[in-house]
């Protein structure tokens, strides 16, 4: 039984998605990230516990290393990704109740991804109606992506989140100097930050690495002071995989804050498929449907591996 | 290291304020360790009240920690407390390295070729398959799946895949990976690769001119509550356990399949389970008389319902439909009384239903003695505690397994020692048996709904020859 862990990535998925993309890594990132905030605000809006839109968020990620990005809608993966989620575990939603807060978050009635500097958005209940064939069709969607991630990860729905662990060893470490709530508040909003990460700290690292360098960073911020010793040994992370995500996830905030003036798209809304085209276009730059994407990632890896047998070849 | 290499002659006061500072290290982190096992226990504890409390509360309150298995720490590599203590530099290098696997896309059921079907039937299909590439033999079982179900992909068979792949113990049968069909643009064939084994018990039961010798029942009975008791160790109830979801291969292992009802629950359960879960003939009391709320014990309900086939190679309670069934229970086991089931009033069905006073002749007590004449009186014990009417004083999987019963001669076979048999699933084409009433698959609400005190409206005379009758207000 493996309730404590979680698969994670190989360093060949990582290096793939990386290299072999035909989307520059700043786009796949900003439809990383954006699909992630859509996914966490369906999931208030749908009044999921946050532990379940937090799997979903994980399945997402999971689903995204394995499958190109471009091949199905963004909000659509993500709005499987939830409903899956939401079906497996204690409080599953309709089908109906997920279209609704998907039709109303990328509605223009939505304040979801809209600069923070303009009004905010006139609600219009006519921006967010969907037509029963809308509806039948989004449904159809949902339950073929639905069936797809599935497919991805292997049917493999589990999902460890770092959060109880978190609670259990800050309670361990007793904090003298700092109110309990305030610093629990803090390592909850570390991790929960940490899921938007396009560095995808939940696929790099296990649940009990993630809850350590949250409690660092938390402690850090609140001036609080840290046992002497190694602690984190303590809860089986070393030093080097604590300094990895110690900077990881104090580097989401700022990131994004950047991201947002990189993609300007990402101040009117939700980012669509037709959007990065768009992108692309204006860069000179080609897009392909998801399957060229994979062709061109696997015939590059074969040119790339040919290089490599030619070069050892003349080197002997 | 280094320092301590520098100085090697002089015991300086540097040496000794590193030694002391090291030292305090070292005790910070012994402290910090208890302390940390200490609050994971807790923890635990609080989260089980949690659970109490949340239970209580509506459905969608619960929490997901309620509904898995709690996170209990596995316990490690052995002994950090040692490899501290003898380690000089206070740092100890070996940290638990957490390890979850991997994740990718499924393979293809192309990679197996089909050898002969097993069972097929309305729903299921599970036929016997050899891997192309290791020549390995395995089950392969179809998920049913409804095309027409706008719900996608059903919940259940999700769940029985997620436990398998949660599960590893060796009376609980292994699923090696979940293939679908060639077709990846639209997932709709999703097949279980199982680990196959030989024979199930229903079939060999069926078959078999002799019974089980009382040795060999009993080492069935012991890897049957062990996987049960694994099981339960987990959070997951099976929820359908009876003959023909045990399977025994030829070296005499049993191993518990078909995870089509499992779930994950708390502790306490989470309120509002589907009462509809286990085959009719194995269906605890509780059950029938419309408990939403039920625990570990139905299946240990069940468990005494197979060790009774297992004697008699007859299911042991085979009811016509749910108040026949009923009535079987309670006059194998006796009526439930103010003190033989305290809780049995309180039980949605319970109030309609109306019991003798006394029951003519017959005693009221249990007959379980007198069915199972050949049983030794620790087995009777045994058979009657897993058949009690009230679900707590039923033993669990874990008690079970110290019962006397397993230590008596005769003793449990050795498994390597078991006859073999004929493997109906190794040759040929099986045919479909009848199992009555068992749980449909996604209909729970349907059958939930009905309404139970109907079926026995116009029975209100005698149901059977001698014993007594069951009567509705
Ligand atoms: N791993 C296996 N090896 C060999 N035979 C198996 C295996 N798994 C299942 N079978 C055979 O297939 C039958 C049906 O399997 P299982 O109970 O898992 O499926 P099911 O469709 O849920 O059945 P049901 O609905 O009848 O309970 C079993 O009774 C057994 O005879
Ligand atoms: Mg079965």
């Amino acid at each position: 039984m493996a309730h404590m862990t979680n698969p994670l990535a190989t360093p060949d998925q990582l290096y793939r998605r990386h290299s072999f993309s035909a989307l520059p890594t700043e786009l796949q990132d900003a439809i990383f990230f954006s699909a992630q905030c859509l996914t966490q605000a369906a999931g208030i809006l749908l009044q999921l516990p946050q532990s379940a839109t937090a799997q979903a968020n994980v399945i997402l990620a999971r689903y995204w290393l394995v499958e190109p990005l471009m091949t199905y809608e963004f909000s659509d993966v993500s709005a499987a990704a939830i409903y899956l989620i939401a079906k497996v575990g204690p409080s599953p939603r309709s089908p109906r109740d997920v279209s609704n807060v998907y039709a109303y978050l990328l509605s223009t009635s939505s304040s979801f991804f809209r600069s923070p500097s303009s009004p905010p958005p006139a609600n219009d209940p006519s921006s967010y109606y969907l037509s029963d064939t809308a509806y039948q069709a989004f449904h159809t969607r949902v339950l073929a992506i639905e069936a797809r991630i599935l497919y991805a990860i292997n049917f493999d729905t589990h999902v460890a989140l770092p959060h109880p662990l978190a609670i259990t060893y800050l309670q361990a470490l007793e904090f003298l100097n700092t109110r309990k709530e305030k610093i629990s508040r803090r390592v909850v909003e570390y991790l929960n930050t940490a899921l938007l990460s396009p560095q995808m700290l939940y696929l790099t690292s296990q649940p009990n690495s993630l809850a350590v360098a949250a409690i660092y960073n938390a402690a850090k911020d609140l001036g609080t002071k840290m046992p002497e010793c190694e602690w984190w040994e303590v809860f089986d992370v070393d030093r080097e995989e604590l300094g990895f995500l110690v900077v990881g996830m104090r580097s989401v905030d700022g990131w994004a804050r950047k991201m947002r003036e990189d993609v300007p798209k990402m101040k009117e809304g939700m980012v669509t498929r037709k959007d990065i085209e768009g992108e692309m276009e204006n860069r000179g730059l080609h897009v392909g449907n998801g399957h060229e994407e994979e062709l061109d990632a696997e015939a590059e890896l074969a040119r790339r591996m040919d290089e490599k047998v030619a070069e050892m070849e003349t080197g002997v | 290291m280094a320092s301590k290499g520098k100085s090697r002659w002089a015991d300086d006061e540097d040496d000794a304020a590193l030694e002391a500072q090291k030292k305090r290290g070292k005790e910070e982190k012994k402290r910090l360790k208890t302390e940390k096992a200490r609050k994971l226990e807790e923890e635990k504890k609080a989260r089980e009240v949690e659970a109490a409390r949340a239970s209580q509360a509506q459905r969608e309150r619960e929490d997901e920690d309620a509904t898995r298995p709690p996170t209990k720490r596995r316990r490690l590599s052995p002994d950090r407390e040692n490899t501290t203590a003898t380690n000089t530099t206070g740092r100890s290098s070996e940290l638990l390295r957490f390890e979850g696997g991997a994740f990718g896309r499924c393979r293809s059921v192309e990679n197996y070729d089909k050898l002969n079907d097993i069972e097929e039937g309305a729903y299921g299909w599970v036929a016997r398959a050899q891997e192309q590439s290791t020549g390995k033999v395995v089950a392969l079982k179809r998920l049913k799946i409804d095309p027409k179900d706008r719900g996608g992909l059903p919940v259940t068979g999700l769940r029985e895949i997620q436990i398998l792949k949660d599960c590893d113990h060796r009376n609980v049968v292994k699923l090696q990976e979940v293939v679908v069909g060639e077709d990846t643009s639209k997932i709709e064939n999703i097949f279980l690769v199982l680990e196959f084994v030989e024979h199930d018990l229903k079939s060999i039961l069926e078959d078999m001119p002799e019974p089980f010798l009382a040795s060999e029942v009993k080492t069935l009975l012991l890897q049957l509550a062990s996987g049960v008791s694994y099981l339960h160790d987990n959070w997951i109830l099976h929820r359908d356990l009876k003959t023909s979801n045990l399977l025994l291969n030829n070296r005499g292992q049993l191993k518990i399949a078909d995870f089509g009802m499992a779930r994950y629950v708390g502790d306490p359960p989470p309120p509002k389970l589907t009462q509809l879960v286990v085959t009719l003939w194995y269906r605890a009391p509780e059950l029938l008389l419309g408990a939403t709320r039920y625990s570990q014990a139905i299946d240990m309900w069940s468990i005494g319902c197979i060790f009774g086939e297992l004697l008699t190679r007859e299911p042991l309670l085979q009811g016509k439909n749910e108040v026949d069934e009923l009535q079987q229970i309670f006059e194998l086991c006796g009526l439930p009384t103010e003190e033989t089931w305290p809780s049995f009033r309180r039980l949605p069905n319970a109030r309609a239903l109306r019991l003798p006073a006394k029951v003519p002749g017959a005693a009221t007590g249990s007959a379980v003695r007198a069915r199972f004449p050949l049983l030794t009186g620790a087995g009777v014990s045994l058979l009657n505690s897993l058949l009690a009417l009230d679900p707590d004083k039923r033993p669990a999987a874990r008690e079970m397994l110290a019962h006397e019963y397993f230590r008596q001669d005769p003793k449990p076979k050795v498994e390597a020692m078991f006859p073999t048999f004929p493997s109906k699933a190794g040759q040929e084409r099986r045919r479909k048996r009848q199992t009555p009433l068992a749980p449909v698959r996604g209909q729970a609400v349907e059958l939930g709904s009905v309404d139970f005190s109907g079926l026995f409206t116009g029975r209100d005379k005698e149901e059977r020859g001698g014993g007594f009758s069951l009567r509705m207000v």
